[in-house]
């Protein structure tokens, strides 16, 4: 089934192709678990393009942080490949003007769940994979040892799990029909919940435990799409000094802190931080947990309306709620 | 750095409970500290020039003082290291006693805080830099906001002091609550007597510059230099045309307008000039109500005005001014005492407010001073009047006194005994309130001479028999269950803010409390002024007052502003924001979140932009640092590295 989504997508980005500076999308990474990005910038870069449910990255950052994708011919536009929750980094950007809406083609696609290669490896260590392939609720694979067969639901990414909106907010053109969505956002909090029940000690210690596992790589940070300060990101300047080079927890903690509520009411749960993060620190839920209280207490849901302003970064003297 | 650090002992007021010299011990081996002492009193003459003398003579670059509340002396302070040829702000003020001293006995325990305090100031100090203040010119017109005798006194004041004045009133007449009353007391003369030829000089002054049925829009600048956007709201008659001869009131066939200014006791027409003394005397179509408006025919308005002024395409006009400070006189609204069921006030026709009953007893009120009861204008023959309907009672959220209505109310039942002395009058009261110059023997005089009976006690119900209303209450001092018939109850509504004040001030980014009164800077010391710089209050807006203090306020106001006004140029505050171009990059956050709307674009070479403050906009809020993510713009004297040296000299 997704043989021919790959269809229709390249057919469709070869109508538009023309009118764009480049396309950027999914192709096939280092073995069928993995993809990569793409940038199409002609017709002959085509038949790399794909789609499939291992098409995992949150292509939008891209807009913003990488000078070449920038850098273009500015009377044409980008064109994007968007999964449901890509999309509304869109709109989080367009919001905050780091990119205007008609300097994009957005290619939208319903997304019925992508796949951790995490929880694939965990489940069944395998070796040489040849190929993979989603049927209906199952990924079957194929390595050196033979064929294997997962329940979908096991080898989602968390994300998916608890997906709110699988389809494209924005989109140019949508590629396949619209899907159902697995949950309503209110439902989507359940992680935070169990965390919530837990005692101020209990979470302590979890979160000491985690965060002490964290390199300070910035993994998290570089794959953000809405961290756009880099070389300025307070992580790493010491003027003014809020973090320092020294190595312990409390390092650690400020900065995934400072990480998160530079993110707060911004956040659109893409989870990419988690999934790039290499010490598999569940990072994302501390956003989580800020988006949920956004939306408790001013109903805001962020990355869904471009003509929204986030509650945080507006100032309204008759702000109710709080 | 060479630190010197002072520990004051403020007599025994830090002394008494924090070892002083053990501060200034622990001081002295802190980080850059080279001088640390304990003294008596740092604020007086000695004290300071002890300060002087050590910043001299051991090359002191900053000075902690461990002392009071900054709000107390750090002006104080900052003068003294001024005068030794130190910058003002290598100066920190750590407070030990507010902070310390008066709120704890614990000797020990309090002198570890103090020193900590300490060396947080000492942290922070570390990463002081001189900053300098720059001039900025002052337009010498003031606005007042509200035409009632407040912002009226107000306004001549300042008139007489040669300045512009803009005064803005959203009702289509100035007056406000004054010119609605009948007598005043405690002299009991007649209010429109006393207020009309205020209200007549505001339109002869020629430095006067009127804006009546008009509303602030909105406020930018700051002391010295705001601009307000006024929203001239469209009355459909050209008052440069009107001459408020009343024709049109006479032809308008809409009769059934209730009329504001007598309380809704008669109808008014949709034409209007709210009464023969207004000020400006001008007609004011109630869109509401005009037939030309509502069913899209009439005009008979503009067939009769002999100056064509009627034009029913007028539309609201922004009209933009600019002044250099601001006097706020919004006054008052009154209580809804409906909410009180069980008075029946809005229920029954005989159960009116203290405000309506003024308007029966004016001679241009809806009976020509005849006092008769709304119902069925009989001449009533009982009278009971009912005080603190919605003063001092918590549970209905008005916990405050209104001030007035004691007072009021002894007015009201000796002019009642004068206009009919056969009419009997009773007052159920909590407790007399009549602190003001001969307000106590005022009521004395409603008492004794006038023969009220005064009831100590609530009412508990007001119902109708016949064409009566029972009144039941019971009488505290005697312990017994009181009723009494009445023609007419009068309910002593309170004082509350008046409508919309919360919506004003922020837009001048004043501050109200609870009630939505406006905060002054300091209840005793700085009374009239607001903590934002060249905002004045006057009158009512700030708490429930008298005639003769909100006139006393209005005064006072105007004396700030021309003390403001006496200088040409005034210091800007150099603690604000401030942008590191090299760190900003461009989100713009900052300006979005900025209430002042002090940070604007800076376009460099290259097309690229950065944010830019400007200086004598910023309020120095410190939401923009709070909101921008790489922390490129730094509020200058608190900025992260001092805040988090402080911090770090905490936890450390
Ligand atoms: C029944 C009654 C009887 C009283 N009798 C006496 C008495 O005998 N003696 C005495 O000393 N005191 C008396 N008082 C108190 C007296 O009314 C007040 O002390 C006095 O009116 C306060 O004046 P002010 O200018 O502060 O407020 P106000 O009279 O309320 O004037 C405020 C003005 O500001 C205008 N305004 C409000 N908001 C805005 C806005 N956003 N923009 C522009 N304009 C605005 C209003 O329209 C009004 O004209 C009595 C009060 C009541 C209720
Ligand atoms: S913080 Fe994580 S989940 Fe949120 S937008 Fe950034 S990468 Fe996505
Ligand atoms: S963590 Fe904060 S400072 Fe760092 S890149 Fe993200 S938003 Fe910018
Ligand atoms: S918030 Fe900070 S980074 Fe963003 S424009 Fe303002 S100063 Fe620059
Ligand atoms: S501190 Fe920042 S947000 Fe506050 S007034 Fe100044 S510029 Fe505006």
């Amino acid at each position: 089934m997704f043989e021919n989504a790959t269809k229709q997508l390249r057919e469709t980005v070869e109508a538009a192709l023309p009118e764009l500076n480049t396309v950027v999308g999914w192709r096939a990474g280092y073995d069928p678990l993995h993809m990569t990005p793409v940038f199409i910038k002609n017709a002959g870069d085509l038949s790399k393009l794909e789609w499939s449910p291992f098409c995992v990255q949150n292509l939008s950052g891209y807009l913003v942080k990488d000078p070449a994708v920038r850098a273009q011919d500015p009377s044409k536009k980008i064109g994007i490949c968007v999964k449901g929750c890509d999309s509304r980094s869109l709109v989080a950007l367009i919001q905050e003007k780091f990119i205007e809406r008609n300097q994009i083609h957005v290619f939208g696609i319903p997304c019925r769940g992508t796949v951790d290669w995490r929880r694939v490896m965990k489940l069944g260590p395998l070796t040489g994979i040849q190929s993979a392939r989603v049927e209906e609720s199952r990924l079957v694979v194929e390595d050196a040892n033979g064929g294997h067969t997962f329940a979908l639901e096991d080898v989602l990414a968390r994300k998916c799990l608890r997906c709110a909106h699988p389809n494209p907010v924005i989109h140019d053109v949508l590629i396949g029909e619209p899907v159902t969505p697995r949950v309503a956002v209110e439902n989507s909090y359940g992680e935070v919940e169990r965390m919530e029940e837990q005692s101020l000690e209990d979470r302590l210690g979890f979160w000491k435990k985690e965060l002490d596992k964290c390199l300070r790589c910035y993994a998290c940070r570089n794959a953000c799409p809405l961290c756009v300060c880099q070389d300025r990101c307070i992580a790493e300047t010491r003027e003014p000094r809020w973090l320092t080079q020294r190595v312990g927890t409390s390092e650690k903690f400020l900065f995934h802190f400072i990480h998160a509520l530079h993110l707060a009411g911004r956040c659109t749960e893409c989870g990419e931080c988690e999934r790039a993060c290499p010490m598999e620190i569940p990072v994302t839920l501390i956003k989580e947990k800020l988006n949920k209280i956004t939306l408790e207490l001013m109903s805001y849901e962020a990355g869904m309306d471009p003509e929204a302003v986030p509650p945080l970064l507006t100032f309204n003297p008759g702000e109710t709620g709080l | 750095m060479r630190i010197g650090v002072f520990v004051c002992q403020c007599g025994t007021n830090i002394a008494g409970t924090v070892d002083t010299q053990e501060v200034a011990r622990r001081a002295g081996n802190l980080p850059d500290v080279a001088y640390a002492t304990s003294y008596m009193y740092t604020c007086s003459e000695p004290g300071q020039q002890e300060i002087q003398r050590a910043i001299r003579e051991k090359n002191l670059q900053g000075v902690v003082v461990a002392a009071c509340s900054p709000r107390m002396h750090e002006p104080t302070f900052r003068r003294a290291v001024e005068r030794a040829g130190l910058n003002r702000f290598m100066f920190e003020m750590a407070n030990i006693r507010e902070h310390v001293s008066w709120i704890n006995n614990d000797r020990e325990a309090n002198t570890r805080k103090a020193a900590e305090l300490v060396e947080m100031a000492v942290a922070k100090l570390r990463f002081n830099q001189p900053l300098f203040s720059s001039q900025i010119s002052v337009n010498k017109r003031v606005m007042v906001i509200g035409g009632g005798v407040a912002g009226i006194q107000a306004a001549l004041d300042c008139s007489d002091g040669g300045l512009d004045v803009v005064l803005v009133e959203r009702k289509s007449s100035i007056g406000g609550k004054m010119a609605q009353l009948d007598k005043t007391f405690p002299t009991v003369d007649c209010s429109s007597c006393i207020l009309g030829p205020k209200m007549v000089d505001v339109v002869q002054k020629d430095n006067i510059t009127l804006h009546a049925a008009s509303e602030v829009e909105s406020i930018s600048g700051y002391v010295g230099n705001f601009t307000v956007e006024v929203r001239k709201k469209a009355t459909y008659v050209d008052w440069t045309a009107c001459t408020g001869c009343g024709a049109c009131i006479e032809k308008c066939p809409s009769r059934k307008v209730p009329d504001v200014f007598n309380e809704n006791l008669a109808n008014a027409r949709a034409i209007n000039i709210p009464f023969p003394q207004a000020i400006p005397k001008k007609a004011t179509i109630n869109r509401d109500y005009c037939l030309h408006f509502t069913k899209g025919k009439c005009g008979t308005c503009q067939k009769v005005c002999p100056t064509g002024a009627v034009n029913y395409e007028m539309q609201d006009e922004i009209v933009t001014e600019q002044v250099g400070a601001i006097i706020v006189a919004t006054g008052y609204d009154l209580f809804d005492a409906s909410v009180y069921g069980e008075y029946g006030g809005g229920r029954y026709a005989d159960v009116i407010s203290g405000i309506q009953y003024e308007r029966i007893l004016s001679a241009s009120g809806p009976f020509g001073g005849h006092i008769k009861r709304p119902s069925d204008g009989k001449e009533p023959k009982d009278i009971v009047f009912i005080a603190c309907v919605g003063s001092r009672d918590a549970s209905v959220g008005r916990p405050y006194c209104s001030g007035v209505c004691c007072m009021y109310i002894a007015k009201q039942a000796i002019l009642t005994r004068d206009h009919l002395p056969d009419t009997r009058v009773w007052v159920f009261y909590m407790d007399i309130r009549a602190p003001g110059k001969n307000y106590d023997e005022f009521v004395r005089r409603a008492q004794e001479e006038y023969g009220v009976q005064y009831i100590r006690g609530r009412v508990g119900k007001v119902y109708p028999k016949g064409d009566r209303m029972v009144v039941q209450g019971n009488d505290t001092l005697l312990g017994v269950q009181v009723e009494v018939e009445a023609d007419l109850v009068v309910l002593a509504t309170g004082i509350e803010a008046s409508a919309g004040a919360r919506e004003l001030a922020e837009k001048l980014r004043i501050s109200y409390d609870q009630y939505g009164f406006y905060m002054e800077s300091h209840p005793k010391l700085r009374p009239v002024e607001t903590n934002t710089a060249g905002v004045y209050l006057a009158g009512v807006c700030q708490g429930p007052k008298d005639i003769p203090s909100s006139v006393a306020m209005g005064s006072a106001a105007a004396a700030k502003v021309q003390a403001l006004f006496s200088r040409d140029t005034i210091e800007t505050n150099p603690q604000v924001a401030l942008v590191n171009e090299r760190v900003c990059i461009s989100c713009g956050k900052c300006i979005q979140v900025c209430p002042f709307g002090a940070i604007q674009w800076k376009e460099l070479r290259g097309g690229i932009r950065k944010a830019e403050v400007l200086p004598s906009v910023c309020q120095g809020c410190g939401l923009c640092n709070a909101t921008c993510p790489p922390k490129a713009i730094q509020l200058q004297h608190a900025t992260d590295n001092q805040i988090l040296a402080e911090v770090n000299a905490l936890c450390a």
